[in-house]
């Protein structure tokens, strides 16, 4: 593992973690998409209580 | 607002103080583990038994007992104990102060093992085999609700301790922002207290009386609706050190900084204002509340989203920092360089992948209509396994492989057994909830023994076998990782002697360690007055209409 400056770290610490907002937006997709197939395809799709 | 230049951490504990609290937390810890080994082999035995393949083992009377006792076990002494011996340990440690008063800690800690042993006689004997859930008109042996209530009055006095110990701090330190890992502690000690308060009132008012034989009926409406004031709450004060660890452990763990005091902060304050009064999601099946207050306590579920999404963020955040400190490049590189061999690394990695999952599986429940799929059926142990087995108790054991070196002076015990348990509880936790998931959804009903009672439908119970199969490999895993875990935790004892530094305690930095913290994020008053104003809100008429409307009662079924 090298071995990484002072000015680097600072720079890390101070930048946006732009890893985790991708990460935290496909979450997101998939989430709703899941909600979505929940919704549709298992929910309504199997009609009403009878 | 609350400022703070240096914050505490300069200030020396004494030996005898260091001592004192290791002792209580320790035996907290022994109780808390001790809960967990034996509930165990029983976790194994409802699923291969359940399963129906195994007719050797079918027996409905022992498997209702085998499942009170085992979620007992897990869900109301494991927790309360560890939560107990790690907040004792937090407060001495983050407040760098002396406990108040170790000898009501220890009132209380033997108030709560007394009343474990009082409820584990009926619950091994048969005489409590009523799911571990306080649903009447089942009614277990007084024995049992007398040693649940001592269970939860044991655990007040250490909520009492921690308010205690932050308000003397508060007032030592004026203007100081309460250190994060104590202010979540103290959050979640409050939590606790306000919703306990709904399963009291149902065993002092209606089990305890019930089951004594003092009354000869009583309103199971009412008793659901209070207990549901408890049920969701419970899992927020399970949860609560587990992202405790995530927040304040695990940054310095992997090498970094903490992304966000503030969020944190925040984050704790919303889970403990939105996860109590919103318990009602429980009973959307249930006649006796009206459709109104369901959706009223649905809008409220989806808000614990909100800082359950905002904790996905901020740990992720922090670990890519650490990743990165570390050299990882590009937008996902630092994911490869993070310390896997770290045990709450990886425990919070494994927790975070098993709560993706589980939490969207949460607002699936919570949602009113939706939950019409999935009620009662095999989908809710699966989600509450993933979310408490899963997500939360890892971060037990990631907490409790960091502290008992500290606690009992010993090295730990080959961290290469560690990672291997911890993958293997994670696996476990896959392998035996993903089929249950399923099986919900193709309308398994959870609870009952056995599916033979379900033969007349057996293209049903065919399209079960599958998923029954593969889920006795999840749980004889899960049976191995937390036999290994408590080997690990019994094998230490004999391990070397680690140094004093070794056993020093402290806590991860945020990148921008808190200067200035509004008022309202280092207050305890206003936002139990806010929580106080929630409940009445969402549950004062909804429990004041059971007298309004003089609603049936039901006779005792159960002895």
């Amino acid at each position: 593992m090298k071995e990484l400056s002072e000015e680097e770290k600072k720079k890390i610490l101070e930048s946006s973690p732009k890893g985790t907002w991708v990460i935290m937006f496909v979450y997101g997709i998939l989430f709703s998409l899941g909600f979505l197939y929940f919704w549709f395809e298992l929910f309504v799709a199997r009609g009403s209580i009878n | 607002m609350a400022t703070s230049s240096t914050g505490s951490s300069d200030i020396a504990l004494s030996t005898e103080t260091i001592k004192s609290t290791n002792k209580l937390a320790f035996w907290n810890f022994v109780v808390a583990f001790a809960a967990f080994a034996l509930a165990l082999p029983m976790g194994a035995y409802q699923v291969l038994e359940r399963s129906g393949m195994f007719p050797a083992l079918e027996n409905a009377a022992v498997y209702y007992a085998s499942t009170s006792t085992h979620g007992v076990l897990m869900a109301y002494v494991l927790s309360t104990f560890f939560i107990m011996g790690f907040g004792y340990h937090t407060a001495v440690h983050s407040l760098k102060q002396t406990l108040w008063s170790p000898r009501f800690a220890w009132i209380g800690f033997w108030i709560s093992t007394i009343g474990v042993v009082l409820a584990a006689l009926p619950l091994l004997t048969g005489h409590a085999s009523i799911l571990y859930t306080f649903y009447p008109p089942e009614i277990a042996h007084p024995a049992f609700y007398i040693g649940a209530a001592m269970l939860v009055i044991g655990s007040w006095f250490w909520c009492v301790i921690m308010v205690i110990s932050t308000v003397q701090w508060k007032k030592a330190n004026p203007n100081k922002p309460v250190p994060l890992i104590m202010y979540g502690t103290v959050l979640n000690a409050l939590l606790w207290l306000w919703t306990s308060v709904g399963v009291a009132a149902e065993v002092v008012f209606q089990l305890i009386p019930m089951s004594l034989g003092w009354v000869d009926s009583l309103d199971p409406g009412l008793a659901r609706v209070l207990f549901s004031e408890t049920l969701h709450g419970i899992v927020y004060f399970w949860l609560f050190p587990a992202y405790l660890v995530m927040y304040t452990i695990m940054p310095k763990e992997a090498g970094g900084k903490l992304f966000s005091d503030e969020f944190a902060r925040i984050a704790f304050l919303m889970l403990f204002i939105f996860s109590v009064p919103i318990g009602m999601h429980h009973l959307y099946m249930d006649p006796m509340i009206a459709a109104g207050w369901k959706l009223l306590h649905m809008f409220g579920t989806f808000m614990v989203a909100v800082p359950t999404l905002i904790t996905g963020f901020s740990i992720i955040a922090t670990m890519e920092i650490a990743g990165r400190l570390r050299g990882g490049k590009g937008l996902f590189g630092w994911i490869k360089t993070l310390d896997y061999t770290n045990p709450v690394v990886l425990a919070s990695t494994l927790s975070l992948l098993m709560l993706t999952v589980g939490g969207w599986g949460g607002v699936i429940n919570a949602a009113y209509s939706l939950d019409a799929l999935i009620h009662n059926t095999q989908w809710i142990p699966g989600h509450f396994h993933l979310i408490y087995g899963g997500t939360t108790v890892i971060m037990y054991f990631a907490a409790a492989y960091w502290l008992w070196p500290k606690i009992t002076g010993h090295q730990l015990f080959s961290n290469k057994l560690v990672l291997t348990q911890l993958w293997l509880w994670f696996i476990g936790m896959w392998i035996t909830t993903m089929p249950w998931h399923y099986l919900g959804l193709v309308g398994q009903p959870r609870r009952v023994d056995t599916v033979q009672a379900y033969q007349q439908a057996e293209e049903l119970v065919r399209s079960w076998d599958f998923s029954m199969l593969i889920m006795n490999f999840g749980a004889l895993i899960l049976l191995v990782s937390g036999l290994l875990f408590v080997y690990i935790l019994f094998m230490t004892a004999r391990e070397p002697a680690i140094s004093k530094a070794d056993r020093e305690v402290s806590y991860a930095e945020a990148i921008h360690p808190p200067l200035h913290v509004p008022t309202l994020l280092n207050s305890l008053a206003f936002w139990n007055w806010a929580m106080l104003i929630y409940l009445i809100a969402s549950y004062g008429y909804p429990i004041l209409q059971f007298w309004f409307i003089g609603t049936p009662e039901s006779p005792a079924w159960g002895i």
